[in-house]
């Protein structure tokens, strides 16, 4: 399989604090792969790291056979990107957001299907700064994948969004996937993860605790059901223990 | 050249719901127009003068539209674009964060001509006033100090921390340079010291390079501000680039 993304030995510390610990995985062609771990364990410092918004003390990334770093302009024509948090200018509205960041790219993907798609259609007009919430992390969604991305970055994609939301954006998700689409998330919903991911890594501070695929993490672990066996691994169920 | 259009256009349409840029910008330009225009109009600048009042205050009330685009309005863009992350968002799209600077500095430009164009009006229509002066030449001195104005701008906003620190320096900047300058009193009715105190400002020496071209003053006269300007453009725009972050 075609890797289209690279991480090797990736290290980025702030001070005395170790945020990302020698982190080495590939992604290939049309793979789901989670970046998993709780608050803090790097997840954010990783992906800011691989896209070349932070510097990496160490290691090489290569994303679709190029560096972030110097093959900038390139390279961010066919990798779409949602952060954690996303901000807007203010006052701006839903459509001209879209068309603002569609005019960004040599062969973007149709934003008014991706709106329809994602239920913020009716929107058009409305002020990003108006949207309720989960509104507005759909919109993050469908920026993200106005490139027309070969690879996409989500960044805790559904955070905020009601129980039929989440899952209509995991059967997008899957279109896409089948498209080949090759999809780098974070998340902290293990049935998200589940449903979507080939294979999850699991981070604590910094540091790769275990990299498989979902039924091989479970596997590893004492435990039958991926949120146990990843709590397991996050060391929260030790800290939980301890705390009572 | 698609990327610049739209942002351009899209950026364009959010400074003017702002407001901001209308409002200290053109509006308080046209007010200032229509009082002196009303008070003062068509009297000779002093006793004796070959020029009115109106006539010398010309250029001086096109400086605002330019302070005030130039020291508010384009600093606190950009602050506000670094402050929200903005500019980080972009870094992770092809398009390069100086076009997103330039397309301020054009939306900028565009609300200081807008300003020039309605304080001309004014004047001209209700006042009768014509440019004694050449036009070109006002042209020409209207960009340079525009350009030493938004350089002032550029600095200010490359090398503020925060949000909070625009601001401040905005106002400390932007509001006594507004009313020491000759932008809003006339520099004439100063007394002789606060004349030698404005003299250092460079919206002063803006004002009077503006001054003297719409009025047609022989040349000499203004080459001291003519350098001034120059040389503060040059330095404040190598500083905003040594100096800029992006977050």
């Amino acid at each position: 399989m075609e890797n289209v993304l690279v991480v090797e030995g990736l290290s980025k510390a702030f001070g005395q604090v170790q945020a990302v610990d020698d982190l080495h995985f590939a992604v290939g062609k049309g793979e789901v792969f989670g970046l998993l771990g709780h608050n803090g364990a790097g997840k954010s410092t990783s992906i800011e790291c691989i896209l070349g918004v932070q510097k990496a003390q160490r290691g090489m990334v290569r994303v679709l056979g190029m560096n972030p770093l110097t093959d900038r302009k390139q390279l961010f024509e066919k990798v779409g990107v949602q952060f954690q948090e996303t901000n807007y200018q203010a006052k701006i509205t839903v459509e001209e957001i879209c068309m603002l960041r569609h005019s960004l790219y040599r062969h973007p993907a149709d934003w008014e299907e991706l709106l329809k798609a994602f239920g913020l259609a009716g929107m058009r007009k409305q002020t990003v700064s108006k949207l309720s919430g989960g509104e507005r992390q759909r919109l993050s969604v469908v920026l993200a994948l106005i490139p027309d991305p070969e690879l996409v970055f989500l960044d805790e994609l559904t955070t905020g969004l009601d129980p039929k939301a989440r899952r209509d954006v995991w059967k997008y998700l899957d279109k896409l996937k089948e498209r080949g689409l090759t999809i780098l998330l974070t998340s902290h919903y293990m049935d998200e993860v589940e449903a979507l991911c080939d294979r999850i890594c699991i981070l604590k501070k910094g540091r790769t605790v275990v990299l498989d695929t979902v039924a091989g993490v479970i596997e590893q672990s004492p435990h039958n059901h991926l949120e146990e066996a990843y709590l397991w691994y996050s060391g929260e169920e030790e800290t939980a223990n301890e705390s009572l | 050249m698609k990327a610049f259009k739209t942002m351009f256009l899209t950026e364009l349409k959010l400074n003017i719901r702002d407001m901001n840029d209308l409002l200290f910008g053109v509006g308080f330009a046209v007010v200032l127009t229509l009082i002196l225009g009303i008070v003062v109009g068509n009297k000779p600048a002093f006793a004796g003068a070959d020029y009115s009042f109106m006539e010398q205050s010309f250029g001086a009330l096109t400086s605002i539209g330019i302070a005030a685009t130039g020291m508010m309005g384009l600093p606190i863009a950009v602050a506000d674009y670094r402050h929200n992350k903005i500019l980080k968002q972009l870094r992770v799209t092809p398009v390069s964060p100086a076009l997103l600077l330039f397309v301020q500095f054009v939306v900028n430009f565009c609300m200081a001509i807008l300003s020039l164009f309605m304080v001309y009006a004014t004047s001209a229509l209700l006042f009768g006033y014509r440019m004694p002066g050449s036009v070109f030449r006002f042209m020409l001195a209207y960009l340079l100090v525009l350009l030493s104005i938004y350089s002032i701008g550029m600095l200010i906003a490359s090398v503020s921390p925060n949000m909070q620190t625009v601001n401040l320096l905005c106002c400390v900047v932007y509001f006594p340079m507004l009313l020491l300058s000759g932008a809003t009193l006339p520099y004439e009715v100063m007394p002789a010291l606060m004349q030698k105190a404005s003299d250092f400002l460079p919206l002063t020496q803006g004002i009077k390079l503006l001054k003297g071209t719409s009025l047609g003053i022989p040349l000499d006269n203004i080459m001291l501000p003519v350098m001034v300007m120059i040389v503060l453009s040059v330095i404040c725009i190598w500083l905003s680039v040594r100096f800029f972050r992006w977050e």
